[in-house]
């Protein structure tokens, strides 16, 4: 099959990436379709996917399309309706059909933000979801909205880095803090939590407690979100030696290295997890809709900071809730697969 | 058996869910007493609406917990916003211990239709003996959210979304559109200008109807959303002089529907209302359907209906039925009703004293384990009381966590946080504790 996936920035950069190599080794043809090429680390050689630089409503228009058996358009919010009205516009005007267009969330959503993510792709003609839980929601959707037809596949954690991975935790035992841009969403909320975290590492002085960015931030560290913990540990001139800060390039060498990780709301909590690196989603703050408490309230995961403390705690966790872990997505191993089948079948339902 | 329910309620919204239970129960072998806590700006009308129904108490929590006659009941209902509801579930079980007095039963609901942050809404609600949800929708997502989780065995009930008994619809209904005005769906001054003036044209092409635009509530009175703008601000600045036959009219709406043909809504539980009171009705979609307005509950309706480009109100009038399977889903089905809710509270009864689910479970969280702020400090002095300072300083590092810019929690946390016993002292004498 002759695919493209058509995306704009990161997240979904990485997670097309992912998908066409996973793809390309089941025998597709893929090309990215992008403004940039964003980061090509691990991108190289022989993984190195096709890229044409285009901006996602050019593609939407352009020639090219005609020459894929389907395209894969994972924007988010206003820009995925845009595309598949685009789309079908301009091949009205060729007097061609349009090509059968699959999309889905590039996050590991559920609740209201999946809802809202998923109403602009309503109409593609496949969504891809990642498990039985978002595949219930979205059933719900179409149940609520009258779209019944909707044709839905799921693909399990493909926009997440779920491969396997060596172990090789660092000598000295690490705890990997994921930092999120905006959460918590207040400077002075981040600063309590960087404090918090600046305590442990003092008192905990045979570990190292790294901070880590989960997201590309700015060169100048003058430009770094004040509601991002390594904008508070980068302020602060008595910064302890073992309170690491690391950057998102870092991210997945980092959590190689990491004793453990802990987390808010992060979806690469999911992929230490998935790794089996004890895990703990942040407990203090409760479940909050814009903490992305919902996604993980089943998980099996959650613990107060103080209840880490110290910090070998850690390493005795009960393993996440697998029941919870597989509804994401993990329980479906051959999702490159199921969507490969799928679009065949779309193929040979086009005229 | 005829069943004592007492049900506990504060805000206006809360209330109306109230009065429509009371009403029920009324008709149904239930007395039902209403303790609505005082709160400022609560709605006269919906007070005195209560006190027609049966009997209203108007005592504040501490006093209703400290009341004899709270033990004459069968079970108690409560009617409040997330954090409260988690605290009185909290105390009530705390005041039963210490005055040893027996248990009832506690249940808890939804007022209307669950727009958004519905799981956020069940942390808050678990350990409720019996959860009250409007429908199969609704049970869904309870049952995907607890699947395989310490709190599976959470009870609920679907008691549905009528609230009014059903009246006929009739021909000599009066040629008029209620519009049931939400004081943030939309939120923004431009989308809310924007609303008034398809209204306006709406009106302009329907000169023998009247359209009447009903304020969720009156300048002066407060809801759970706090607004910059009052509708009749916004329709003043935006029409100036408006037509003729368009007005605002601050009746209940219990009293405009059944002599009404036909309500628009953006994404209110009115909707439900106006079936039940026999008034054909029609949701808003001029805005397209977006989680932030509610509209996606309402897409399968067959309601949708975009008023800017109806031809005129009698055409919109015509076909306004909605989708009976839709309906079911929701929970608009004579399925579905308190009738529910009394048949459970019946067989709680029956059983031993209900065992509490336990909340605390390792590697779980839910905001019902006393994870509100008021909680947290609650707790905090608690301990500190019995000399258990290191728990104190846990729960208050939790609560200044979520709340760090409240100069009370950050006092009191150094003040615990002394290892110097005499200073310890000092400090907790000149920082201040926390009272309800």
């Amino acid at each position: 099959m002759n695919l493209g996936l058509v995306c704009e920035g990161e997240p979904g950069l990485a997670a097309c990436r992912q998908l066409g190599q996973a793809l390309r080794q089941r025998g597709a043809c893929v090309t990215l379709l992008s403004p940039t090429e964003g980061n090509t680390a691990g991108n190289t050689g022989q993984d190195h996917l096709p890229w044409l630089p285009l901006a996602p409503l050019a593609a939407a228009c352009s020639d090219l399309l005609q020459g894929l058996d389907a395209v894969g358009v994972f924007l988010e919010g206003a820009a995925v309706a845009s595309f598949r009205r685009v789309h079908a516009e301009a091949a009205r005007l060729r007097g061609a059909p349009p090509r059968p267009l699959f999309s889905g969330p590039i996050r590991p959503l559920c609740g209201d933000a999946l809802t809202a993510d998923l109403l602009p792709r309503l109409g593609y003609d496949l969504i891809c979801v990642q498990g039985q839980a978002q595949q219930e929601e979205l059933s719900w959707l179409l149940q609520d909205s009258g779209q019944t037809e909707q044709a839905v596949e799921t693909i399990g954690l493909w926009c997440l880095p779920t491969q396997p991975i060596g172990h090789a935790t660092s000598q000295q035992p690490m705890l990997l803090m994921l930092d999120q841009a905006e959460l918590p969403p207040s400077p002075f909320a981040n600063g309590v939590l960087y404090e918090r975290l600046k305590a442990i590492a003092l008192s905990s002085p045979g570990w190292l407690v790294r901070l880590q960015s989960e997201s590309p931030l700015a060169v100048d560290p003058a430009e770094w979100p004040q509601t991002s913990l390594l904008w508070h540990g980068q302020q602060d001139l008595q910064r302890p030696a073992n309170l690491q800060l690391g950057l998102a390039d870092d991210l997945p060498m980092a959590l190689i290295q990491a004793s453990a990780c802990l987390g808010i709301g992060s979806a690469w909590l999911i992929s230490a997890m998935v790794w089996g690196k004890p895990t703990v989603v942040l407990g203090d703050y409760g479940i909050r809709t814009e903490f992305n408490g919902p996604l993980f309230f089943g998980s099996g995961a959650m613990q107060q900071l103080a209840d880490c403390l110290p910090l070998e705690r850690l390493l005795q966790l009960p393993p996440v809730n697998p029941h919870w872990l597989g509804s994401r997505g993990w329980a479906i191993a051959d999702g490159p697969e199921r969507l490969l089948r799928r679009l065949e079948q779309l193929g040979g339902e086009q005229p | 058996m005829s069943l004592e329910l007492l049900l506990v309620a504060d805000s206006d919204s809360q209330l109306l869910a109230c009065q429509a239970l009371a009403r029920f129960g009324s008709e149904h072998e239930a007395r039902i007493t209403v303790n609505a806590i005082p709160r400022e700006g609560t709605p006269e009308a919906v007070l005195r609406a209560l006190e027609r129904i049966g009997p209203v108490w108007g005592l504040s929590q501490p006093a209703l917990l400290a009341d004899r006659r709270l033990d004459q009941f069968d079970a108690i209902g409560v009617y409040l916003t997330g954090s409260k509801l988690a605290d009185f579930r909290s105390t009530y079980h705390l005041s039963r211990q210490s005055l040893r007095r027996a248990v009832r039963p506690l249940f808890c609901g939804f007022n209307g239709v669950v727009l958004e942050r519905f799981e956020e809404a069940i942390a808050w609600r678990l350990g409720y003996d019996l959860i009250c949800l409007n429908g199969p929708r609704d049970q869904a997502r309870l049952e995907l959210l607890l699947r395989h989780t310490p709190f599976s065995g959470q009870r609920s009930v679907l008691t549905g979304l009528g609230r009014n008994r059903p009246v006929p619809a009739a021909d000599q209904r009066l040629r008029r559109l209620v519009f049931a005005e939400q004081v943030v769906m939309p939120a923004t001054a431009l989308e809310r200008r924007r609303l008034v003036r398809i209204l306006a044209r709406l009106a302009r092409r329907s000169p023998e109807w009247e359209l009447v635009i009903k304020p969720r509530v009156a300048p002066h009175e407060t809801t759970f959303h706090t607004v910059d703008t009052h509708i009749s601000h916004t329709l003043a600045e935006t029409l100036g002089s408006p037509p003729a036959n368009l007005q605002l009219n601050y009746a209940p709406l219990a009293e405009l529907l059944p002599e009404s043909r036909l309500l628009a809504t953006v994404s209110s539980t009115a909707l439900f209302d106006a079936l039940d009171l026999g008034c054909k009705a029609v949701v808003m979609d001029d805005f397209g359907l977006r989680q932030d307005l509610g509209t996606p509950f309402f897409a399968g309706s067959g309601l949708l209906r975009s008023l800017a480009t109806a031809g005129d109100l009698d055409s919109l009038e015509q076909g306004a039925t909605a989708d009976p399977e839709w309906l079911h889903w929701v929970g608009y089905h004579r399925d579905f009703s308190p009738a529910n809710l009394l048949e459970a509270i019946g067989q709680l009864g029956q059983t031993p004293v209900p065992r509490q689910m336990r909340l605390s479970q390792p590697g779980y969280l839910v905001n019902a384990t006393d994870l509100s702020i008021n909680q947290l400090r609650r707790g905090a002095e608690t301990a500190i009381r019995r000399g258990d300072f290191k728990e104190a300083v846990r729960l208050l590092e939790i609560a200044q966590l979520q709340r760090p810019e409240h100069r009370n929690i950050s006092r009191r946390l150094a003040a615990v946080r002394h290892d110097n016993r005499w200073k310890l002292r000092l400090a907790l004498l000149v920082s201040p504790g926390f009272r309800l």
